[in-house]
């Protein structure tokens, strides 16, 4: 590990209120029990480590099929050969969900060009309407 | 179910410290996150259940152990948990109970 880089960096750990945050969730006051802090601290680790070991084996999938970038896919196939295949429904939905989200920002973006306008046809037609709407007003 | 959520960009800077992984697409560190979720819902509630076995108000780490050491599916987690327990329970009733699983 070179200490240049991360030189004292915290950042390979997950935010230790977010996870209580979440642990709390899962536990709430109402179930009468508490989560140490030996507890999360410990269970900060393992999140590391288990999302070190997908990780590594969703990159092994991906160089498999020659592909560079790993992709949602090379996930859910290493969390089956994992043995975590009973996450893979909730993620797909997770992922799609996200990929609509994706698309629909694009889309906003595309809406100028698709017009088929340019900026200045735009332009002349916001300032009609400015017109129009001064001369109602006015 | 759970609301509160992992920042993805940590997600990412946690895999990418691995010198092998190179790039990620985008959607990739939110199914991580959503990986991450369940795998934690699980733990805890592991844990959960060994604390109230024990009549323990209080969610240790041993108890995070016990539930690592219970199940062949956390295996990778051997590890990091063996590291507990470590001159804490002196003395304290390791009874009969302990299951050693042989190799």
């Amino acid at each position: 590990m070179s200490d240049r880089e991360f030189g004292g960096n915290d950042d390979l750990s997950l935010p230790k209120a977010t996870v209580q945050k979440i642990v709390t969730e899962i536990l709430p006051p109402s179930s009468g029990l508490v989560f140490g802090k030996d507890a999360r601290d410990l269970l900060i680790e393992c999140c590391v480590e288990f999302i070190t070991l997908i990780s590594s084996e969703a990159n092994d999938i991906s160089e498999k099929e020659s592909k560079k970038t790993i992709a949602c896919d090379h996930i859910t196939k290493a969390l089956e050969q994992l043995g975590f295949g009973a996450y893979v429904q909730e993620i797909m939905e997770v992922a799609n969900e996200h990929k609509e989200q994706l698309k629909g920002r694009e889309k906003k973006s595309n809406k100028l060009e698709q017009s088929g306008l340019s900026v200045d046809q735009l332009l002349a037609m916001q300032e009609e309407a400015f017109r129009d709407a001064a001369q109602r007003h006015g | 179910e759970i609301k509160t959520k992992f920042p993805v960009a940590r997600i990412k800077r946690i895999m990418q410290a691995d010198e092998e992984v190179g790039k990620v697409a985008q959607v990739t560190p939110v199914a991580v996150s959503k990986a991450l979720e369940l795998f934690m819902i699980a733990l805890v509630s592991g844990a959960a259940e060994k604390a109230r076995e024990k009549g323990s108000k209080k969610v240790s780490a041993q108890h995070l152990k016990q539930v690592v050491e219970g199940d062949e599916q956390w295996d990778f987690l051997g590890e990091i948990v063996g590291r507990v327990g470590e001159g804490q329970d002196a003395g304290a009733g390791n009874g009969g109970e302990r299951k050693r699983k042989g190799k």
